[in-house]
């Protein structure tokens, strides 16, 4: 870790700002770091999942008993096994007495190894009613379409943002543009297929679970089980990867508790590549109508976003479109209306930014749009209406700003980022270059709440002055365990390698929200940061009698030596205190993020990108791309990197591939594997023209100033490509991905 | 599970496969020879004239193995399930991620698409083999150093196929790399730290 400090308004920082390794590292690159797949109980069995073939069917009935002769079979569960709780509140039992897409789970058993389970899971008979479906969310909500639910098709009533009067603004505005955009139902799982391991002891639940939220599948699992809280112990240790896919309480989870309930052995249940990418709560279809106006003066008027959302199968209680129609810019008239729509695709949820990325690829685009009809630099343009500090902005999302911006960065997101890229290459005329090969630049903006919510963690300093940090929350390869180690060195003025941290468990740390929506480093952190600060308290209040009865308020920790603030050279070492102290120092915090008043803060990035568009082949070829972020202060620069990095390749993964498509003829998945889905190699997006610009800044509510950024890298890539194409080529695509096809086609349209 | 028994053999596991991860590794070793499948799945012994079965003999991080296994035994199922070397991930079956890369016999594999038996007589390298003594690999530091990783689930594959690139090319461009590492999804996409430590590595490994 390089030796530099950095200076903040609480003075200099010892730890946070740092560059360096996470502290798991040498877990990660050894193959110990035990993931779920890889634990191995005695005794354990192996579960598998019938699947139905058909997009929608009534069971009527099932037949177990010849799976159930199998020797090696231990438990078959079906609908009738299933308890009538849903799974965490939403739309599905563990086990349904209706398929509501191809793949949905019909029964499920355990057997003593994998060849037995499979084996047996084909001789389960079921008879089916097959049920007419539907796939396509407008369709699903005409008159006669077939209804996956006694309620119907639209799950919750129409969700709607809005401020000032939409139709008033279009009137008002000068020049009107209505456009549809549209991103499809895309894969968004990690590299590990999801799993957990279930064992009960008694009426006690032990669950290894690949989950972002192991509180979330606690509650949902102690409810469906009818047991209290304290029988449940949910462990997620290392995860794959999680995108959002592992933010909600899952069937897997379910299942596996279900077996290893009627078969008294512990079960694993890990599921296949196919399965993986069929029950995963994946990224939903959006079909967005926009309205965009705007004045003469260059001011952004009226937006209005009416969506479609293709809500698949079920319903996670999470997901939707988010705030970038009213919080981006200062639009006195913007509405935004989603409809949830059920439809005989896989179930989907929220996923890396939720709605976000494709909220973010309809207003960009359409900034960008109405800016050419206009003749208007687009930077130009989002500059003048872009929200700054000071701004108002609605504390709830909508209605009245009644609330204010606070550290807000965009501004300087656009400058830093415009700057990188050289915005002045820009071709002042799309698709003016001539020739086979032509560039282009093209920006999209974002935003996001930086995070928070109830956060839980507790510290705990042993008796040889090592540290350790427990929290339930999760590391998902977003690098919690390092930063929250961080946030608790720096509080209690140790050094970063006397840290472990403990993440992931329900038993030993306190509630806590779990990893999604940027919300780990401000909601855990401030439990951390709290929990550390008690745990210094009594280190401090220890070493006094062995500095001459210094009263706490006098002493100081530094690099693990306590120290008289008036003179620094008298000291003693937190080993040695901790030594006569004969116990643990433990501080245990459990927050919320502070009221503020009327105060606002959240996260901001613009991306900048240059493409290549080969006019003979259809193929885009990204040159440069700039990623400009607030992130307030960075915890640890090179985990920020990375994330911004990496986000920002997943959300360029999007414009390429990725898509879910459905057989119109059956419903089944066309694309159930990575050689359909072509997530990204090293080879298809150059990962040295992706730049991460970390934006200085300090938060007011996160600990030392930090924002979570997890989500926002992956929201702009889509608009900003978009931007860049129509920039080189002068073509508009308003549909993802941007096939090699799908450009040739629209140039020589 | 039938081990080579010579000494030499088990000095070196204690020595060198299994250091860092020492108590863990071992300990694994020794639960696997513990039956914990019910008698009915239970491993026959080298005597099985089992058509169905095949003997496989193999030398994984340095340590003989016999073992009779079902002829549908994967690699990856045989490392992972059989020896407990769990370092080695299964992504995909399919072999379309390369999280299940192991080194056999000096080449970069997909270890979920190669038969165990087909493997016989070979040499294995795994993850749980790459460290020497008490240190790290220079290119598992090099992944430490440059955070070339999130998730991690992936990250064994990526640094075996590492390994046999620089074995084969010890000073790769930074293209041939990115050509070499191709076959390794990251779905984190940390390929920029990736690609940094790869370079890192090299840069080490050759001096």
């Amino acid at each position: 870790m390089a030796q530099q400090t950095t200076t903040g308004a609480g003075g200099p920082m010892n730890v946070i700002g740092r560059r360096g390794p996470n502290i798991d590292a040498i877990e990660r690159v050894t193959g110990r770091a035990k993931y779920t797949g890889d634990i191995d109980l005695p005794g354990m069995l192996v579960a598998r999942v019938l699947r139905s073939p058909h997009a929608h069917a009534r069971i009527v009935s099932i037949d177990t008993s010849k799976a159930e002769a199998v020797p090696g079979v231990r438990a078959v569960i079906t609908h009738r096994d299933a308890p009538k709780v849903m799974i965490w509140g939403s739309r599905q039992y563990a086990l349904n007495d209706r398929a509501r897409y191809q793949g949905d789970a019909v029964a499920a058993l355990a057997a003593v190894d994998a060849d037995t389970a499979e084996r047996a899971i084909k001789l389960i008979t079921v008879q089916y009613e097959v049920l007419p479906f539907v796939l396509d969310p407008e369709e699903a909500l005409k008159a006669g379409a077939p209804q996956l639910f006694d309620d119907g098709n639209l799950e919750g009533p129409a969700r709607i943002l809005t401020r000032g009067n939409i139709e008033q603004g279009l009137k008002e505005s000068d020049k009107v543009i209505e456009r549809m955009y549209h991103c499809p139902t895309m894969w968004s799982g990690g590299m590990e297929p999801r799993a957990c391991v279930a064992q009960w002891e008694g009426d006690r639940l032990t669950m290894w679970a690949s989950t972002q939220s192991p509180f979330r599948v606690h509650a949902s699992l102690a409810a469906m089980f009818n047991v209290p809280d304290s029988n449940v112990r949910i462990i997620a240790s290392y995860i794959g990867g999680g995108f959002g896919t592992k933010s909600a309480p899952h069937t897997d989870e379910s299942l596996a508790a279900l077996l290893a309930r009627k078969a008294r052995l512990p079960v694993k249940l890990q599921y296949s590549r196919e399965e993986e990418i069929l029950d995963s709560n994946t990224r939903f279809e959006t079909r967005m109508y926009v309205r965009i106006g705007v004045k003469n003066d260059m001011s952004l008027h009226a937006l209005e976003v009416k969506a479609y959302i293709n809500q698949g199968a079920y319903h996670t209680r999470l997901g939707g479109l988010g705030n970038q129609a009213t919080h981006v810019y200062k639009t006195p008239h913007v509405r935004t209306e989603q409809f949830r729509v059920h439809t005989n695709i896989p179930n989907t949820g929220p996923t890396r930014g939720v709605g976000d990325p494709q909220e973010t690829f309809g207003i960009e685009s359409a900034m960008d749009e109405i800016a050419a009809e206009m003749g208007w630099d687009p930077m130009a343009f989002r500059l003048k209406n872009i929200k700054r500090t000071g701004d108002p902005i609605a504390r709830g999302g909508a209605g009245t700003e009644d609330g204010r911006l606070v550290t807000q960065a965009l501004d300087r997101c656009i400058e830093e980022g415009a700057a990188k890229i050289d915005w002045s290459r820009r071709n002042r005329v799309a698709g003016s270059e001539k020739g086979s090969k032509a560039r282009g630049i093209g920006i999209a903006c974002t935003e996001r709440g930086g995070g928070g919510g109830l956060g839980g963690a507790s510290v705990k300093v042993n008796l040889d002055g090592s540290a350790m940090v427990f929290y339930s929350s999760t590391d998902i390869g977003t690098g919690s365990r390092t930063t929250l180690a961080m946030i608790a060195a720096e509080t209690l003025g140790m050094p970063l390698s006397m840290f472990r941290s403990v993440s992931g468990d329900t038993e030993i740390a306190p509630y806590d929200g779990g990893s999604q929506g940027n919300r780990t480093l401000q909601g855990t952190g401030r439990a951390v940061e709290a929990a550390a600060r008690e745990c210094l308290q009594q280190i401090l209040a220890a070493a006094g009698p062995l500095l001459d009865n210094t009263a706490p308020g006098d002493l100081e920790m530094r690099d693990a030596l306590i120290r008289v603030k008036a003179q620094p050279a008298r000291t003693v070492k937190l080993a040695e205190v901790m030594q006569r102290r004969g116990r643990s120092a433990v501080g245990i915090g459990n927050t919320t993020m502070p009221q503020t008043g009327v105060d606002v803060e959240r996260t901001t990035a613009a991306h900048f990108v240059e493409v290549e568009v080969d006019r003979e082949t259809g193929k885009i070829q990204i040159l440069r791309y700039i990623a400009a972020h607030d992130v307030g202060r960075p915890v640890n620069v090179t985990i920020v990197e990375n994330q911004i990095e990496g986000g920002t390749i997943q959300g360029l993964a999007l414009t390429q591939g990725e898509e879910m498509r459905f057989d119109a003829r059956t419903g089944g998945c066309l694309t159930a594997s990575f050689v359909d889905l072509k997530p990204p190699t090293m080879l298809d997006f150059d990962p040295r023209v992706i730049e991460a610009v970390i934006v200085p800044n300090e938060g007011s509510v996160g600990p030392y100033g930090a924002k979570g950024l997890g989500e926002n890298p992956c929201h702009p890539g889509m608009a900003a490509v978009a931007n860049a194409i129509y920039n080189a080529i002068g073509v508009r695509l308003r549909e993802v991905p941007f096939t090699r096809g799908i450009i040739l086609r629209a140039l020589s349209a | 599970m039938a081990r080579d028994d010579d000494k030499a053999e088990r000095a070196s596991v204690s020595r060198r496969a299994f250091l860092k991860g020492g108590a863990a590794a071992t300990g694994a070793l020794s639960a696997s020879l513990i039956p914990t499948v019910p008698a009915e799945a239970q491993l026959p012994d080298a005597t099985d004239t089992d058509p169905r079965r095949s003997l496989v003999e193999l030398r994984v991080n340095g340590v003989r193995y016999r073992q009779q296994v079902p002829n549908r035994t994967t690699l990856l199922q045989f490392l992972r399930e059989d020896l407990k070397l769990t370092g080695t991930k299964m992504g995909c079956d399919r072999a379309q991620c390369g999280a299940c890369t192991v080194i056999l016999n000096g080449r970069n594999v997909y270890s979920c698409t190669a038969l165990a038996v087909e493997t016989s007589g070979g040499e294995v390298l795994t993850i749980e083999g790459l460290a020497a003594d008490d240190a790290l690999h220079p290119i598992q530091q090099a992944f430490v150093e440059h955070s070339g990783f999130q998730c991690g689930f992936c990250t064994s594959g990526q640094i075996m196929t590492t390994k046999a690139l620089l074995d084969r090319l010890p000073n790769p461009t930074e293209d041939e790399a990115r050509g070499a590492l191709s076959g390794n999804l990251c779905r984190c996409s940390a390929y920029k730290k990736i690609l940094e430590s790869v370079m890192a590595a090299s840069r080490v490994t050759r001096a």
